[in-house]
């Protein structure tokens, strides 16, 4: 059962965030929160998204599985207008979940939670770097990058005391540096590992949107981009796994 | 079974030549499956995914299956084309790109030959707005799992072209072998169900289940097929025999249960929608439910019209109706397989005319039955003044076997050197035709196998070469240089004026001469002509 009303922006962030990997998902209903896990169809990418009972304005709900297809609701999403209330209601054991806002009342089938796939398992890993920076300035780089390569590097340089990326073109080539009085928070170890592009751009526009972003890195390691939204109640989690450069 | 076990049978098969060991090794593996997989395991062994009577498609060409693994490994689709056109082989060339992909993923899940088949079927199954999407992300789940081995194996079901060697006569053999039943009985249940995949399910369950099979309505089965004879043999050997007119039109199977009506192509495919004149013709006058076997022929003021005024229609799914004025189209019925749920393809040819000429008035091939060879001649004679191809001359003892060609039935036609073949490759036109291409190369087949022939560049117009094109460029599999790679599904008939030997091509012949004569769409690549044929017609001549 699941009974709630929220700002339509923190709905649509959530919605954003997991349809820059997948086209569906399972979400948990509980008591005190609403969290999901998914990965991309190559594995490649993950995302796990928690949305806490505070972020809602109201919030009742009891334990369930949800199956939600991601891609509808956020063709969804285009109806609804900034400042807008968001009313979810699923009865207990319902097929469908109705979404009501702006005199819509917006009833969406629910799939099958058998036909998708599992929450992967995160997998444990030590990333030793970290460094935070605004969202903007996270996304802005990976602007730039895609515009002369389909993969970047990211890396700290603990000599110099500075977080890095790095794209390689067949012609081109770029490289942003930012120092520590140019981050809010850089851990110096000697990190690094190259992604693929066509992951970020898709995650970087979600990220834009954060305050702040922590990045976790290691050596040939997957990333973890990690950051909040609806004031804290919300948390993202992206890892990405990386490219192994070929010898 | 694991996709990854199916792989390795199917390496350790595509390294086998002999039929022997090939039987003995599928056997091997059927005995290993569960009820569940063996129809899945068997018709992927096969080369297929869905059985031939099934409207399922996976529709998948080589443009969507290079998108979706470019994702996975994480390169630009021309890389992924770069690696096909340099080894030649789709299937070994994606099996080296996962191998050697830089892009990691976080684990893999292994692949379960049902959950794959699963898979192809929900690709089928996807149609209208938003349907390459939804096959695209169900190919990069496959290949997102899949080892380098499972990889070259699932790119070659996509394509569904296994090249493993393994013939459908092998794996009856090695059905019967797995499960301990007459190998006449698998034979026999498959013509009647036309699904080794099912089949085979029923193998393990004993021989009672594979008796108990039975033609089905809205099921098409294989047509029979007849060989190459003479007149004179077939009154040697038979006595009493039948003889038809062989209409040149395109041949068609006719399912009627009440009021509802299907027609299928000699391909098994549901042409119904394309041919409501036939529909309007028979349905009125055919008394019982049916299966009826016959041949669609065009007519223009009382003459028969060449084969491919029928295929044009064949071939049109829509704007039917201002097509069904310019071609009038006859149905002529010779065959019947099925009445009032009682199968007739156990009942000898005599009998089956007489269930024939009860339940239909009109558009019966009219049939004559005689032993001597001189009134045989005689109408054969009169076909071919009818603008008929020959005649059919056919035991009458003999039972319907579908799929066969056997000697039971025998075509009688003019001396005519052409040779069905399945189209491989091209080669970009030059000058005037440089958007085209301008020669295609040949093959025929030997255990399933694909061996080169030859090429042909004559005998085809600027129209032609055009439609042609269109015909073949979404069967694009690679490129090198002006040479082109392509996914045989089309068959041409071609002309030539003699055999040679060859060491420029696979299959050790050649053609002289060759020239184009036409597209079999009604002709499917499993039915090209075989290497032996070749070396008979070689070894008759010389």
């Amino acid at each position: 059962m699941l009974k709630a009303t929220i700002d339509a922006d923190i709905f649509r962030e959530s919605i954003d965030a997991i349809a820059a990997l997948v086209t569906e998902c399972r979400m948990h209903v509980e008591p005190d929160r609403l969290y999901t896990r998914a990965v991309d169809t190559a594995n490649v990418a993950m995302v796990s998204l928690q949305v806490k009972k505070e972020a809602f304005e109201t919030y009742q709900a009891t334990k369930e599985e949800l199956g939600l297809d991601i891609a509808k609701l956020k063709n969804m999403l285009g109806m609804m207008g900034k400042g807008d209330k968001l009313d979810l209601s699923l009865p207990e054991g319902g097929h469908r979940m109705e979404i009501a806002f702006n005199r819509y009342r917006y009833a969406l089938t629910l799939l099958d939670v058998n036909t998708i796939r599992k929450d992967p398992n995160p997998p444990t890993i030590e990333l030793p770097g970290k460094v935070i920076l605004t969202g903007e300035a996270l996304q802005a780089a990976i602007k730039a990058a895609s515009m002369v390569s389909d993969k970047i590097a990211l890396g700290i340089d603990p000599d110099n005391k500075f977080f890095y990326m790095v794209a390689e073109g067949d012609t081109d080539h770029i490289r942003l540096e930012l120092g520590q009085s140019e981050v809010e928070s850089l851990t110096l170890v000697e990190v690094r590992s190259l992604f693929s592009l066509d992951y970020l751009k898709d995650m970087g526009r979600v990220m834009g949107k954060a305050e702040k972003v922590e990045i976790h890195l290691g050596v040939n390691h997957p990333v973890k981009f990690s950051f909040d939204f609806a004031d804290r109640n919300g948390h993202i989690d992206y890892l990405l796994a990386p490219r192994i450069e070929a010898e | 079974m694991r996709f990854i076990d199916f792989s390795r049978y199917c390496e350790r098969l595509e390294a086998m030549s002999g039929r022997l060991e090939t039987i003995e090794l599928v056997s091997e593996m059927l005995a290993l499956l569960t009820e569940g997989e063996l129809p899945v395991v068997v018709r992927f062994v096969t080369g297929r995914i869905f059985p031939d009577w099934s409207p399922l498609k996976v529709g998948i060409g080589p443009n969507l299956l290079y998108e979706a693994v470019a994702y996975v490994v994480g390169e630009k689709k021309a890389a992924v084309v770069e690696e096909i056109n340099r080894t030649g082989d789709a299937g070994k060339a994606i099996e080296h790109l996962i191998a050697t992909k830089e892009q990691t993923s976080f684990f893999r899940t292994e692949l379960e030959t049902t959950e794959v088949y699963q898979e192809f079927e929900a690709i089928a199954r996807t149609e209208g707005k938003g349907s390459q999407r939804e096959k695209i992300l169900s190919l990069r789940k496959l290949f997102g799992n899949a080892s380098p081995l499972e990889a070259r194996y699932l790119a070659r079901l996509v394509l569904e072209e296994l090249r493993i060697g393994v013939g459908e006569g092998n794996v009856r053999d090695a059905i019967a072998r797995a499960f301990h039943v007459d190998s006449a009985s698998v034979e026999h249940a498959y013509q009647a169900i036309n699904d080794l995949g099912e089949v085979a399910r029923l193998a393990k369950q004993g021989e009672e289940a594979l008796q108990g099979v039975a033609i089905q309505l809205f099921r098409p089965v294989k047509m029979m097929l007849a060989q190459q004879g003479t007149i004179a043999e077939m009154v040697q050997d038979h006595g009493e025999v039948a003889a038809e007119f062989k209409y040149d039109g395109s041949r068609f199977q006719f399912h009627k249960q009440g009021s509802t009506c299907r027609i299928y192509s000699r391909k098994l495919e549901d042409v119904t929608d394309a041919l409501p004149d036939i529909v309007r013709q028979l349905l009125p006058v055919v008394k019982a439910d049916v299966i009826l076997d016959g041949e669609v022929i065009a007519v223009k003021e009382g003459k028969p019209r060449p084969f491919q005024f029928v295929l044009r229609r064949f071939r049109r799914k829509h704007e039917v109706s201002s097509y069904t004025e310019e071609i009038e189209l006859v149905p002529h019925v010779f065959d019947i397989l099925y009445h009032n749920g009682q199968s007739l393809i156990d009942s000898p040819l005599r009998e089956r005319r007489v269930h024939l000429e009860k339940v239909i008035s009109g558009f019966i091939a009219p049939q004559l039955k005689s032993s001597t060879v001189n009134s045989l001649e005689t109408f054969y004679q009169q076909a071919l003044d009818a603008g008929h191809e020959g005649i059919m001359v056919k035991d009458l003892a003999s039972r319907y076997t579908p799929g066969v060609r056997g000697k039971s039935w025998v075509k009688i036609k003019p001396e005519v050197d052409t040779l069905d073949l399945a189209v491989i490759g091209a080669e970009w036109g030059e000058g005037r035709r440089a958007h085209f291409f301008g020669s295609f190369l040949l093959a025929c087949q030997d255990k399933g196998k694909l061996l080169p022939v030859g090429k042909v560049a004559t005998g085809i117009n600027d129209e032609t070469l055009a439609l042609l094109y269109e015909m073949f460029k979404d069967l694009i599999v690679s490129q090198s240089g002006k040479e082109v790679f392509l996914e045989p599904s089309i068959v041409f008939e071609v002309g030539y004026s003699e055999i040679q030997q060859s060491p420029n091509y696979e299959s050790g012949y050649a053609l002289r001469f060759p020239r184009f004569v036409r597209v079999r769409d009604d002709k499917r690549v499993e039915e090209i002509d075989s290497l032996d044929s070749i070396r008979q017609r070689y070894e008759k001549r010389s």
